[in-house]
């Protein structure tokens, strides 16, 4: 299963965290920490993989891809594909993208909670539940609706986008 | 699209984002904690849409690190909010803030029910979410019904039902017994049928995760799961949005194959057939192209296929096709590909027959020892360790050590220690040995633990061919200009025992020798000091007649040290100018060391237990056998502290007739020629040199293959088949030397995993280097169902298997057919049907035996079908129990008796070990609370089932005795059980006594249990 989901710049600074099994805030605080100053050392052109046994526990994997200023990691355990994973982290950041286009940090700082909603969308109980990001889409757009957003969007200013930069 | 315009929340995180430092932050943080706590205090001026801000807000304070311990309840009441927006809030602090511990979350029980059971889609999605995060047991008991019906239904749209599905998997792990076996299997083959996309991936998740626990009962889905691939392979009926850079739903394919990996084995011809088809259009059809992620995708299936087809066991061709595509990946460009082409050739070791196709593509795997990623240099360290034979040691070594000069220091001591064992496991000849450990402590002396050095020590003092080679090589590595302090010890400890051999050499003579050593002196630690001051006084010893100039110069260093503060020291140092006064008698006192007794090297079993620790992730294989039998995972979990203690009392042979708990004997015992002798614990080093004693303690935990004053020549024949002694007992100390060279030593205490598996239904049976012997047993009335899963561990078939029980009179026992061979890392399974007769306390013993090479092993293992597995718990109140009571008058159907000489424990201790024998405890029963009443239900094909009742009269003051009373329907039952419970409030195995009873001896073993009766021997003894 899935163990979490974390968004960390790279200055170290969490963006999105998500733990799948219960895992006191102390400690998540720490498996950040661990995980950002194992990452930041990593060079470019090497695997995406990390043996996560040393920090995370046995057992554990992890898996990050490095967005302009944003790693997206997945730990996991050996009943999940490694590949696979490293797939969703692309579903995923290309759902952000419909969503925000040329999505970019600030995006994801700002928007935290629609970031939960279409983590939610994607990833339940540690297990895959929809690898469609049409389909998120549909249910992330129908849950604003039911939010009646009636305050007006605020426009954020871009600095550098995900994908394209 | 909108974004969620929550101005307050963008505000605030712009503004912790702005903060300079991470005391700015946390002021701010708490002002806003502070603001928060009082507006929900002050509930009713809150609007939805600021309640969500605020909460939001503690989300991201709570992401920052920061404790929200408030909120909680406010939080779970929201829940029952009949708005959408507050009802959100509600589940999402729930789901972030709270644990399945928490108790606040039990009161959100019914809310969250209500919103499963209700017509409202939007407000099911938001329940399941949250119990599928975060649902506990609780959960599980009182939603699971209600989920199931969602999953089923056909109404529900997919959006709810693939949330049911996985809401369900978090249940069904939190409780397996919500889903009825029998009933489900047929609705899960139906989910299977799943024509959308969504809801078949959340139900191959829910699945994988069911038959993982328990593949038997889900045979029918099989071909179903084939169907799948078929469905996916040929991409019929997938709509677009499902295929992703055109691959068909690669999750749900890779989903669809892991499940197939835990069905041991796919039967019928036909769907074995149409499931090799897919696998090969995938090992066939996927290339290597520009797009990155359609790459990872296409591979991320490839290789789940490759993992199948290795499960599958198919042919030699199409593995040897997997081992091709294999090779092909570790050399692309592409860091993921290399890195899973590496680990997956690693697992690919597990399998037979395809070692020598592996070993085509060694050139390339060293290459990827110096690749720039340091996961995919881990990778390769592992498969160059786990590929490594006699054939290449040489070759794998010298890289190792190679590159151990430029690796990183993260990897050193690993690489160092597998450089270690490689060189002892498959030295080609012993001088090489010696030379690789040399240079390892040459090169990464800080990464070389002492149980290295020592070692090579024991093998250097074994074999006297070594001794003037290993002592050459010292002398040269002190001619170094600066050596690891390791080296110093290794080479002072080597030239004092044997520089003599060398003495006409030029540089070699004693004096010289000694100079070069001294030379160190003023560099190196306490312990080290005190080497050199033995190694002095045996350079002294060796050189007679004395030479005056030496002697004064080595005296000087003993009196300079006679008075350090450092006690061993300062003793050595004594004693040592005492005894080198003594001429000739010195001779006798300083002669060479003894042969080491010949035991498990240490290091071996370091390797193994560190196999142990990363298997899971390294063999699908076993992996798979993990998840069907327990048996397996729980060696991984052998307690880490047994070792140490038992290392210490010694390899005890008990005898084998007797089946008494060893722990009454309270002296280790051995057993040779019928005479029972009383084993020495410390080693035989001790005995001889009063210098040898500190390395005598430092190397007794280590051993050496093979029996001692064993010829070189047969050393180096031993050298290929070490693995056969590599898995050797613990108990790493002495064994009756006789019996050496035909035993093969069973791993673990086997006394030790009996009594386990009296109180539990899956575990190791037994278990030696060669197999495993694992059970998994239920339990349903007068009859049981037991199954024994023997693996295979070596690369090597068991030849010769049998097994026969031997059933005592009131079982009746079926012991399916056990295949003759089992092949090389292969796991059998042989169910065993068990009916009880009538009550007896006698145990069935399984006469078990195999070959390994010319090894014959045969071994008697008393099977856990013991009295309480044919227990029923049953909870009874005052007013059944009483009558009951009264109703049994006396002798033979009530049974009172004063047992002495318990072990001592608390109540509670008792009432824990009493419902672990499935006797449940019923509290309340009797005034007195220093009394125990307990009750079960007792089955047998004679008694029928019958209610036994047990009362204990404990005495505060004196808790070695105690009074029990025992009464059931029948005088056997009745007494049987009053001797049962004394066993076991007599004697409790405990981790950390003696191995085994049933000693592993050529001669076969008189059955247990045929000679005596363990409770009546316990009564005698008492």
């Amino acid at each position: 299963m899935i163990r979490a989901m974390i968004v960390i710049n790279n200055q170290g600074k969490p963006r999105l965290s998500k733990f799948y099994n219960y895992t006191p805030v102390e400690q998540q605080q720490q498996l950040i920490r661990s995980i950002y100053s194992v990452l930041c050392l990593q060079p470019e052109n090497v695997s995406n993989f990390l043996e996560g046994s040393s920090i995370l526990g046995p057992d554990s994997r992890l898996v990050y891809k490095l967005f302009a200023t944003l790693y997206f990691v997945f730990v996991f355990d050996s009943s999940e594909n490694e590949l696979a994973m490293f797939d969703l982290i692309q579903v995923y950041v290309e759902t952000l993208e419909k969503c925000f286009s040329n999505v970019c940090e600030l995006d994801i700082v700002l928007n935290y909670s629609k970031m939960h909603t279409i983590l939610d969308e994607m990833i339940l109980g540690g297990q895959v539940v929809e690898t469609n990001s049409e389909k998120v889409m549909q249910a992330v757009e129908e849950i604003s609706k039911l939010e009646k957003v009636t305050a007006a969007t605020k426009l954020i200013s871009k600095s550098a986008s995900l994908l394209w930069g | 699209m909108a974004l969620s315009g929550m101005r307050g929340l963008s505000v605030f995180i712009s503004e912790v984002r702005n903060c300079r430092n991470k005391e700015q932050e946390r002021l701010r943080v708490d002002k806003e904690l502070g603001n928060i706590r009082t507006r929900f205090k002050n509930e009713k001026g809150l609007t939805p849409y600021e309640k969500k801000k605020y909460v939001w807000k503690m989300l991201y304070i709570y992401m920052l690190g920061y404790d929200v311990d408030f909120g909680h309840m406010e939080a779970v009441s929201l829940i029952s909010a009949p708005k959408y927006p507050e009802k959100q809030v509600g589940y999402i602090v729930t789901s972030c803030l709270l644990n399945e511990n928490h108790d606040f979350l039990r009161l959100a029980i019914n809310a969250v029910r209500n919103d499963i059971i209700g017509r409202n889609e939007t407000f099911q999605c938001l329940a399941l979410t949250l119990v599928g995060n975060i649902g506990g047991r609780e959960f599980a008991e009182s939603l699971a019904p209600d989920v199931q019906k969602l999953l089923i239904s056909s109404s529900c749209r997919p959006l709810v039902r693939k949330k049911a599905a996985l809401c369900l998997l978090r249940l069904f792990r939190k409780n397996s017994d919500i889903l009825n076996v029998d009933g489900w299997s047929d609705r899960m083959a139906q989910l299977l049928d799943e024509r959308d996309l969504g809801v078949l991936t959340s139900s191959m998740s829910l699945f994988v995760a069911l038959v993982s626990n328990n593949h038997e009962a889900y045979w029918s889905c099989l071909p179903k799961c084939v169907k799948v691939m078929e469905r996916l392979a040929r991409n019929q009926d997938i709509p677009q949005e499902y295929t992703y850079y055109g691959i068909p739903s690669p999750w749900l394919q890779v989903k669809t194959m892991r499940a197939l990996q835990y069905f041991p084995t796919v039967e019928d011809p036909s769907i074995r057939r149409a499931l090799f088809e897919v696998l090969q259009r995938i090992l066939m059809g996927t290339d290597v192209v520009k797009n990155v992620n359609k790459n990872n995708a296409s591979h991320a299936v490839l290789f789940e296929a490759l993992a199948l087809v290795m499960h599958l066991d198919s042919e030699k061709e199409m593995m040897s096709q997997c081992v091709a595509l294999l090779g092909k990946f570790i050399a692309v460009r592409e860091p993921n590909i290399r890195y899973l082409g590496l680990e997956n050739m690693t697992r690919m070791l597990m399998v037979t027959d395809v070692h020598e196709i592996i070993k085509r593509h060694q050139a390339q795997i060293i290459t990827s020892l110096k690749d720039p990623d340091i996961s995919i240099r881990r990778r390769s360290l592992d498969l160059l360790y786990g590929m490594c034979d006699v054939s290449n040691a040489k070759d794998i070594v010298e890289e190792l050590l190679q590159y151990l000069g430029t690796a990183d220091f993260a990897m050193r001591e690993e690489l160092a220690l597998k450089a270690a064992i490689l060189a002892e496991k498959f030295a080609p000849d012993l001088s090489w040995y010696v030379d690789v450990i040399l240079q390892l402590i040459d090169k990464a002396g800080d990464f070389v633990s002492d149980d290295i050095w020592f070692r090579v020590v024991q093998f250097v003092t074994n074999n006297e061919d070594l001794q003037p080679y290993a002592a050459l090589k010292a002398r040269e590595y002190l001619d170094k200009p600066a050596i690891h302090e390791t080296m110093v010890k290794v080479s002072a400890y080597l030239l004092g025992e044997y520089s003599h051999l060398l003495a006409r050499r030029p540089g070699c003579s004693p004096k010289e020798i000694f100079s070069i050593i001294h030379e160190k002196l003023p560099t190196v630690s306490t312990p080290t000091i005190s080497i050199l001051l033995t190694t002095y006084a045996k350079i002294l010893m060796h050189s007679q007649p004395p030479d005056p100039e030496l002697q004064n110069q080595v005296w000087a260093v003993y009196s300079k040290y006679e008075s350090c503060i450092d006690a061993e020291i300062q003793q050595r140092a004594v004693e040592y100018f005492a005894l080198s006064r003594k001429g000739e008698a010195l001779m006798d006192i300083l002669a060479e060391m003894p042969k080491f007794p010949e035991r498990q090297s240490s290091l071996i079993k370091k390797a193994e237990d560190t196999e142990a620790d990363t298997a899971e992730q390294s063999a699908i294989k076993l992996r798979t056998q993990q998840q069907a039998s327990n048996a397996l995972v729980l060696t991984d979990h052998r307690p880490a502290n047994g070792a140490p203690q038992v290392s210490q009392l010694g390899m005890i042979m008990v005898p084998s007739t007797s089946n008494v708990d060893q722990n009454v004997v309270d002296q280790p015992l051995t057993h040779s020629n019928g005479t029972l002798s009383v084993v020495d614990p410390q080693p035989p080093a001790q005995d001889h040199a009063p210098a040898g004693d500190i390395l005598g303690d430092l190397l007794g935990p280590l051993a050496i293959e093979g029996p001692p004053g064993v010829s070189p020549q047969s050393e180096l024949n031993n050298v290929p088949s070490h693995e056969g002694t590599l898995g050797a007992n613990d108990a790493l100390a002495l064994a009756p030397v006789g019996d050496q060279e035909s035993t093969v030593k069973p791993i673990g205490d086997i006394a030790e995993r009996f009594h386990a598996l009296c109180l539990k239904d899956s575990g190791v049976l037994y278990e030696d280097p060669y197999i495993q012997i694992g059970i998994k047993a239920e339990w349903r009335g007068h009859q049981g169902r037991m199954v024994l899963f023997l693996g295979n561990k070596n690369t090597a078939s068991l030849d010769s298997v049998q097994a026969k029980i031997l059933p005592p009179s009131h079982l009746k026992l079926d012991l399916s057919l056990v295949p003759k061979i089992i092949p090389p890392r292969a796991q059998v399974q042989c169910p065993l049907e068990v009916v009880n007769l009538r009550p007896s306390r006698d145990v069935a013993v399984l006469d078990f035996s195999y070959k390994f090479g010319t090894y014959l092993v045969n071994n008697r293992l008393r099977l856990p079908a013991v009295l309480n597995k044919f227990f029923q718990p049953i909870q009874v109140s005052a007013e059944e129990f009483f009558p009951q009571w009264r109703s049994l008058p006396g002798p033979p159907l009530k049974l009172q008796e004063v047992v002495r000489g318990v072990r001592p424990m608390s109540l509670g201790e008792m009432a824990n070990l009493f419902n672990s024998l499935k006797l449940m405890v019923c509290p309340g029963l009797d005034p007195n609370a220093c009394n125990l009443v307990a009750s079960t239900t007792f089955y047998s094909e004679n008694t029928r089932a019958m209610l036994c009742l047990i009362r204990i009269e404990t005495d505060p003051a004196d808790r070695t005795q105690l009074r029990m009373t025992v009464a059931s329907g029948d005088p056997t039952l009745t007494f049987e059980l009053k001797e049962f419970i004394k066993e076991h409030l007599v004697s409790i195995p405990t981790a950390g006594k003696p191995p085994a009873p049933v000693a592993q001896q050529p001669q076969p073993n008189i059955p247990p249990i045929a000679s005596s009766d363990p409770g009546a021997l316990l009564a005698g003894l008492l």
